[in-house]
Formats: C-alpha cells, structure tokens, sequence
C-alpha cells in the first residue's frame, strides 16, 4: 500500500528506504544490547562478530563449497520436477483417466510431511546425491503438479473452441492454448514447490550430510560455535532473497500472460 | 472462397441433451433449412431456442440426434466434403498471450504456412478491419470492438467457404455494433463468401443478411423464412427505407409471441 496522498510525502516513505531501514535499525539495536549488557557471545554473538565468522567461512573456503552442494541438491531435484510435474499436470488435467488414478495418489502424499519420507528414504537410497535429488524432487514436485492442473483447468474453454475452429490437432491445443494459459498458474507452482525444495534439502543436510549447508549449521551447533550458526542462517536468510526477488522479476516478465 | 460452390443443408436436424436421464431437453426439433453458397443467412430466434447450437451442429463440434448435415456441391447437386469453416464468436475468444499479429496468424500458423506468408495475409486482414498499427497491441489493450474486429480477421484471413458469426456484436454497445455491422457487411460481400450469423437483432439480421430464418422458443424449430431484397450496399440510412419497416414488423411479430413463450420456459425452468 502506497502511502495516504493527502499526507506530505516525506523521505522515509519509501519501500526501500523503510524495508532496509528497519532491518538496519534492527541490527543497530542487537549491537548495541550484546554489547551494553554483556551477555555471553555463546548465547548472542553479536552482529560485528558474526559477520567476521561469515567472512572468515567464506575465506577459508568451507563455506562457498557447502552452498555450492547445498544449490545443486536442490536445484537438481527442483528442476527435475518443474519438467515432470507439469508434464503430469497437463496429463492429469486432460485425461479423465489418468485423473481419476491420480486424484488418489495426491491426496495422500501431498499432506503428508515430506520429512517423514527421510528416514525410509535413507534406507532405500543412502545419503548420497540419490538421495537428496528424490528429496528435493519430492518437495516440489506436489506444489508443480497441483496448480499446473488447476491452470489448465481454468482455461476458458472459448479459446479450446477457438483453436479448434481454426483446426488446432488435439496436440497443438494442449501445446498452444492450454500450456500457455496456465503459465501463471504453473508459475505459482513453481514458487510453492521451490521453497519447499529449499527447506526440505536442508533439513535432510541437517539430518544425514556431511556437506552443505544445512550440514554447517547443524556441526557448528554441536560445538557451540554460536557465530558460525548465525553466518549460515545468514547465507540461508540471502538465499530466500535472492529466490524470491528472481521470481518476482520472472512474474514481472510473464506479465503479459497475464489476462486484462 | 477458394473451393466450388458449396450449400449447407440442415436436414430434419433434431438434438436432445440427456437423452437417457429422467429430464431430457429438446433443444432442436425438426430444424429444415439451407445456407446458399455466397449468401448470408441469419438464424434469430428468442433466447434459448437453440440458434448457436444449430452453429455448432453446422461446424461440425456437436452431432445431431435426429437427422443429418448435408454439403451439396451446386455444380453437381451431389454432396461433397465439409467446406472450410471459421467462426466468429461472442465472446471474441482471442488468445490473451498473443498479439493481435499473432492471433490472426494462429490459423496460419497451425496450418504450417510459412512464416513470410503467413504474416503478410494477417497484415492483410488487419489491414482490412482498419487495425493498421495495432499488429503488436495485445488483446486487452484493445477495446471490445477492436478486439471482435480482431476477431473477425482472425476468421477472414482463413478464406472460408463458410464464415459463422455466432452472435458476434452481441458484447458490443450499441453505436459499435452499428458501426461494425455496416464494416462486417462490406467484408462478406467483397470475399463472396457465404455466412450463417447467428443474432438476436432484428436490425442486424435485416441489415447483414440475404435470408433470415426465424426460429421459435424451446424446442427450436423453423417459424418463417424470409427473404430480405433490399439493397445493397446496406448501412444505418437502410432502415429508414419503407420496406425496412415492413420486414421489421413482420418479424417483431413473429418474434413478439415466441419471445413471451421463452419467457415462460424460462421462469418454469428456474
């Protein structure tokens, strides 16, 4: 929401400048408190610390290669599953069929907490790169699935007529007019399903890796090195950003897609 | 119109939905009548009574339950294949990812016409509903009359034996619709093509239209065919003609008890 246009525009009534603003002020106020109050760094290190800890991680190398692991586990499984899930979800969407079989599968695996699948997964594939691809593939994939079906769904049936008329094949219809219809809603999908890519690849580097950096976090918890766990959740917290902002950009772009 | 000749023949045409649930609907019930090759034929009727179903029996997308479609070649009088049909829709049904350039190019496209061809003929199309400059506007950019123009190139660029016009003004306000009635009809008449347009305007039929089959209420059947002999070119200053009135009369009248009985089903169906 854009500020009241009555009121005087004043130099902090900007996204940025407010967004930022507040995330320094934050910051700002945790120094000054570790700082005034004198709580041990093992509990609250303090920002100036914890980013000496960052570069320092980042220097020694350890770190670049943990979030190197950590963007190829899931990018590897998510892409994997961008291709297949609306792949499947224009299939399910426009066979009957395949519907009906389908329908039963996801209703019960998409409400189940892919964590769960953890400990059968490692029994069946290790934990090595298997591994993390089917977990990370497991993550997006229901999200992709779902809403590529509910996009194709919702396509005006007028524009399926319209192809027809100009004698569109039942291959040029999905291809031409059901797939590009649904891109907004596939798009979302996609957001959906990456988040949970992120958060269920990490978790899984948590539990069972030696790499990455869900694996950092937890081995510099273990030995209390407080300063390491924030640069992590640091590096995580800029990951998050850089998804996001790339994806707002994308749906900026698709724009066109989008209907009057 | 690139093939011979060809007629459109609804024969005894009858169409029931839910044939075999406890409710079924008669939609069409004995429907006779014949698109001459070159003409323009309008189906007007009261709403419900079946006309854009009629459309859609004739394109070929629904099949009839009783009786049958026939093509007859006028050279011969002996039946042929289906001519080539596009359809101009209500709803403009354009395709929102698309420019204008690229929806009147769909077609074309889907057809394999390569792409210098194919663009050309669309420019041409274009060119002809006055949307020069327009080629690389998306469709919502558009106003409704420009996008139903769009609509009718995207038609017209395939070179139809048969243009359908499934009431294609009728999203259209009132002063646009006499202006693009007025465009439409020159169009049809310089590409000789024939047409099937589907109205609710007694106006718009007498105006575009060569013949005009007046259909009643649910179930829909053939009431009155009539044929309209003014001249053309026709445009707004038409219906100020003697004989404009006397047609319109006559179908108001036709249409007046048939509208009120559509009524009735309607408020017994709710």
């Amino acid at each position: 929401m854009s500020p009241d246009p009555k009121s005087r525009w004043v130099w902090y009534d900007d996204e940025r400048v407010l967004g930022w603003g507040s995330v320094a002020m934050v910051i700002i106020v945790w120094e000054v408190a570790a700082r005034v109050s004198g709580v041990s760094s093992l509990y609250l290190p303090r920002p100036t610390q914890i980013v000496v800890s960052l570069i320092e991680m980042f220097r020694n190398g350890g770190l670049i290669v943990d979030l190197g692991w950590t963007l190829y586990r899931i990018f590897a499984g998510f892409g994997l599953a961008v291709v297949v899930g609306a792949g499947l979800g224009i299939w399910i969407a426009t066979s009957f069929r395949v519907r009906a079989i389908a329908d039963m599968f996801i209703a019960m695996l998409y409400p189940l907490p892919k964590v769960t699948l953890i400990p059968l997964l490692v029994i069946w594939l290790g934990t090595g790169g298997p591994f993390m691809l089917t977990i990370s593939f497991l993550g997006a994939i229901f999200p992709i699935v779902i809403n590529t079906v509910l996009g194709v769904r919702q396509c005006d049936p007028g524009l399926v007529l319209a192809a027809r008329d100009l004698g569109a094949s039942a291959q040029q219809i999905v291809r031409r007019v059901l797939l590009p219809s649904a891109i907004p809603s596939i798009f979302a999908g996609i957001r959906l399903g990456l988040g949970v890519s992120i958060i269920l690849v990490v978790a899984a580097e948590m539990v069972v890796g030696k790499f990455g950096l869900g694996a950092r976090l937890y081995l510099s918890g273990q030995i209390l090195e407080t300063e390491q766990v924030f640069a992590v959740l640091i590096v995580l917290a800029t990951l998050g950003i850089v998804v996001t902002k790339t994806q707002d950009f994308i749906d900026k772009k698709l724009g066109r897609w989008r209907l009057a | 119109m690139t093939g011979p000749a060809v007629a459109v023949e609804i024969d005894s045409v009858g169409l029931t939905f839910g044939a075999q649930t406890d409710a079924p609907t008669v939609a069409l019930q004995d429907v006779s009548c014949r698109f001459e090759p070159g003409k323009v034929t309008a189906l007007i009727g009261p709403s419900g009574c079946g006309k854009s179903t009629l459309l859609q029996i004739a394109r070929g997308f629904l099949e009839p339950t009783q009786g049958r479609l026939r093509f007859v070649e006028i050279a011969s009088d002996a039946e042929t294949s289906r001519p080539a049909m596009a359809t101009v829709w209500q709803a403009f049904n354009l395709f929102p990812w698309l420019t204008v350039l690229e929806n009147v190019a769909f077609g074309l496209d889907l057809a394999g016409v390569p792409r210098a061809e194919r663009d050309a003929r669309a420019r041409k199309a274009i060119a002809a509903v006055d949307l020069n400059g327009f080629e690389n506007r998306f469709p919502r950019q558009l106003s409704g009359g420009m996008r139903q123009r769009v609509g009718i190139a995207r038609a017209l660029v395939m070179e139809p034996d048969v243009l359908l016009l499934d009431e294609p003004f009728g999203a259209l306000d009132a002063q646009t619709r006499l202006v693009l009635q007025e465009q439409l009809s020159k169009l049809v008449e310089t590409s000789g093509t024939t047409a099937i347009l589907v109205t609710h305007s007694i106006e718009e039929a007498i105006l575009l239209a060569d013949k005009i089959v007046v259909m009643t209420a649910r179930p829909g059947r053939v009431c009155d065919t009539i044929d309209v002999t003014l001249p053309r070119p026709r445009s707004y200053a038409t219906t100020h003609e003697p004989q404009y009135r006397v047609l319109f009369d006559r179908i108001y009248g036709l249409l007046r008890d048939e509208v009120m009985r559509a009524m009735i089903i309607e408020s017994e169906g709710a």
